[in-house]
Formats: structure tokens, sequence, C-alpha cells
């Protein structure tokens, strides 16, 4: 791969010892100037210098300045938004997962508090195990609060958050078969997805 | 006409932009639609784990700058191919004891060491173990170890995809393969450009800014996966 480099001795660094220190120094001030400036505000939203939010990094972990993007639905939405309706998907969203055999799978919606998420779900079939619960934004703990437990082949209702975080659904499936589940809602959100 | 710290200024600029332009599409890790893949679909899937495994390394910016941190100084193949060898190695074993194995290790740690290998082997290209140590550690048993850190890291990213026991050994030395054919692919480019790098005189004025700068980037990788480690 590299046999003409062979004339060509390996250069090695030799540094002294103060100017080894400088170099090390800096790499570590550079290091720390980008986490602070960049990696933190974009990565954790953590923005001790205001830096990241002016270059508009902040935007990935605060979901309330997530333009609404009205998901692919089967109904189309007749009205446009108004600014009152931000954040409020008044056509229903249909989503389709697959509850794989032995397996559970949590589909979650990222809402505010006091949010309202209507919804309807129906299985290909067989009934799966659920809980319906939410877990509060920012929590490390793993605290979560359940609206509904049960087993059933299909469910109806809605819900008004009681804090902001990702709200939804974990079904499993403890049979040997792939379950479909259908999803339709409808209400107020900023993201879907599996979790 | 530079001095060492004029490069040094000029390379942290360039390093500067292109973190700050690129850094969401650098996104390491699964993405949403492998994950919904891996969800989906259970049993023997040899080329989708083969290819997720290629698609980590060669987008895995932690073990690319590993590798150019390892190689920066070796200009005979054969020690190329050694060292290579040694990293692969280390990570093969722990991420097939580590899936296998079950064995929990916290994402996040394991990262910080990886960043911390990246400042490891800056500093000694640097010649910095030279000031401290009597006897600077053995390179290759280095790089074997911390090969090791970074299978730890690999089974960390399969591990949080649960995947389920049905064809996992299969799966698993796939993703084992795609490793390293993505370490391949990613090495071929890296050896074509330093090596034409090397050529130049450039390459010798600009050693200390690019090994400094290496390990900035292993202090940023590590201030990072605290954070990480802290927040959550």
């Amino acid at each position: 791969m590299s046999k003409q480099q062979q004339p060509n001795t390996p250069p090695v660094i030799t540094l002294s010892k103060k100017s080894l220190f400088k170099y090390t120094l800096m790499s570590i001030v550079f290091a720390i100037f980008i986490l602070l400036t960049i990696v933190l505000p974009a990565e954790y939203n953590i923005d001790p210098t205001g830096f990241g939010e002016k270059l508009g990094l902040t935007v990935f972990n605060n979901s309330t300045n997530t333009s609404t993007t009205t998901p692919s639905s089967q109904e189309a939405s007749p009205t446009s938004l108004t600014k009152s309706d931000e954040g409020t998907n008044k056509a229903n969203t249909v989503i389709n997962v697959t509850v794989p055999a032995g397996r559970g799978i949590e589909y979650k919606f990222t809402m505010e508090q006091y949010q309202k998420l209507s919804y309807q779900w129906h299985t290909d079939g067989s009934a799966l195990y659920f809980d319906l619960h939410g877990e509060p934004k920012g929590d490390t703990t793993g605290y979560f609060e359940s609206y509904a437990i049960a087993t059933l082949q299909s469910m109806e209702g809605s819900f008004t958050t009681p804090f902001a975080g990702v709200h939804g659904w974990y079904w499993k499936n403890t049979s040997d078969k792939p379950v479909e589940v259908q999803l339709t809602v409808k209400g107020e959100y900023s993201k879907h997805a599996l979790k | 006409m530079f001095n060492n710290f004029q490069r040094y200024l000029l390379l942290s600029i360039t390093f500067f932009l292109a973190v700050s332009l690129s850094f969401e599409s650098l996104a390491h890790g699964v993405d949403e639609a492998t994950r919904a893949f891996l969800l989906n679909n259970t049993g023997v899937q040899l080329m989708p784990f083969l290819y997720i495994g290629a698609k980590h390394m060669i987008t895995g910016y932690d073990h690319l700058l590993f590798l150019v941190a390892v190689i920066f100084f070796l200009y005979k193949s054969r020690d190329v191919l050694l060292y290579v060898s040694m990293f692969t190695l280390g990570h093969s074993l722990t991420l097939l004891i580590g899936v296998l194995g079950n064995i929990e290790v916290n994402a996040y740690l394991i990262d910080a060491i990886i960043g911390l290998s990246v400042v490891y082997k800056g500093f000694d290209n640097l010649g910095g173990f030279k000031h401290f140590l009597v006897k600077p550690p053995n390179p290759k048993l280095a790089v074997l170890i911390f090969g090791l850190f970074h299978g730890f890291g690999l089974a960390s990213k399969l591990q949080e995809l649960q995947l389920a026991q049905d064809g996992l050994l299969a799966n698993l030395i796939a993703f084992n393969i795609g490793v390293e054919l993505g370490q391949f692919t990613a090495l071929a480019f890296i050896l074509i450009i330093i090596n034409y790098w090397r050529k130049h005189s450039s390459f010798k004025r600009f050693a200390i800014a690019t090994n400094s700068i290496l390990m900035s980037a292993g202090f940023i990788l590590i201030g990072y996966q605290l954070t990480g480690y802290a927040i959550n």
C-alpha cells in the first residue's frame, strides 16, 4: 500500500515538555469551546453561552418550536391551519405498526401539557396486551403514568395529557405470529414515532 | 510560511466549520428506518445486518478518528496491517462477547472511553508519553486494548435494538463482517489520502496541528458522552 514511501523515513514529532503542554491545553480549550457552543446545544439543548440558540442549533430538542407538518393522512384537511390551531392535526392520521411475534413495541406522541388526542385502534385479529401511558419530559427516573391497561382487540377513546412529554402505547404480542395494529389519531402533538 | 501555532489555528477553524455545518448529517447511531426494520423482522437477516455493520463503521466517526490516529505515522504496509489487525481482533472479541453474553455496558461511558482512545493516540503521536514514562506503553497492546472498548461500543449499539434471540448468532456475525468491510473501505480511502499527503511537505508541517486536532476531537467526544451520561 505505501511501499513507495520507504525512502521517506517516518517523521517523529519531538516536542519540548513546554510545547507538549501548550498543545494539549489548547486542544482541551478548543474541545470545551466546541462542546459549549455547538455540541451540547444541538444534542442536549444545554446552551450556557446562548451561542447555540443564535446559530439555531437548539431546535432538535425543542419540540414546541418544531413546525407542525401534517403527517400523511387519508383524509385531506380542507381548512388551513390558523394561528391558534398550531400543533393541532385536524385530520385523522392513520398509522400502521407491526408488533413482532413475542415482542413488545412502543408508539409515542410528543405532546405538551393539557393537549388532547383522540384515538381509535384495532388489530388484524388477535387481542394484544397494552399499556397506554405518558412519560414526563426530561424525566430520568423512569416514571410513567398509565391511562389504560388491558388486553383488547380494539379500543377507542381520548386523553388529555397531565404533563408535557411523550404519550402513547406499549403493545405486547405474546403470540408466535406478528400482529398488525392500525392506529388512527387526531389531536395535538408535535411528533410521533416508534420508540 | 506558517508557524506551528498558526497551523493549529487554521486547522481548528476548518474543523470548527466542518462540525458546525455538518453536525446533524453525521448523526451517529442507528436511524429510525433501520430501527423500524429490525423491530418488524426477526430471524436470520444476513444482508441487512452486513449492511448495518458496514454503514455503522463508515459513518462511525469515532472509530475512524481512532484509525486515522493509529495509522498516522505508520509508513509500512506491514505495520498498517498489523495494527489494524490488532484493532479488529480487539473489537470483534468484545462485540461477540458483549452481545452473546448479554453484557450490559453503559453506551455513554463506553463512547467516552472511545473518545479517550482518540486522545491517547493523538497524544502518543505528539510524542507525549516520552516525557512522562520511562518506557512508553507498547503501542500494539494499547491498540488491542482500546479495540476491546470499541467492540463494547459496537455491542451497545446492537443491544439498543433489542435484537430477537432468533438467528442472533448469524446476524451478529453478519454485523461483524459488515463492520470489517466498512472498516476496510474507510481505511482504503484514508490510506489513499494520507499517502498522497505524505508526499507533500505540508504533512510534516501539519503533523503537530493534526494530532492536536485529533486530541481535541477526542476530548469533544468525551465531553459529549459524559454530558449524556450525566443527564440521562
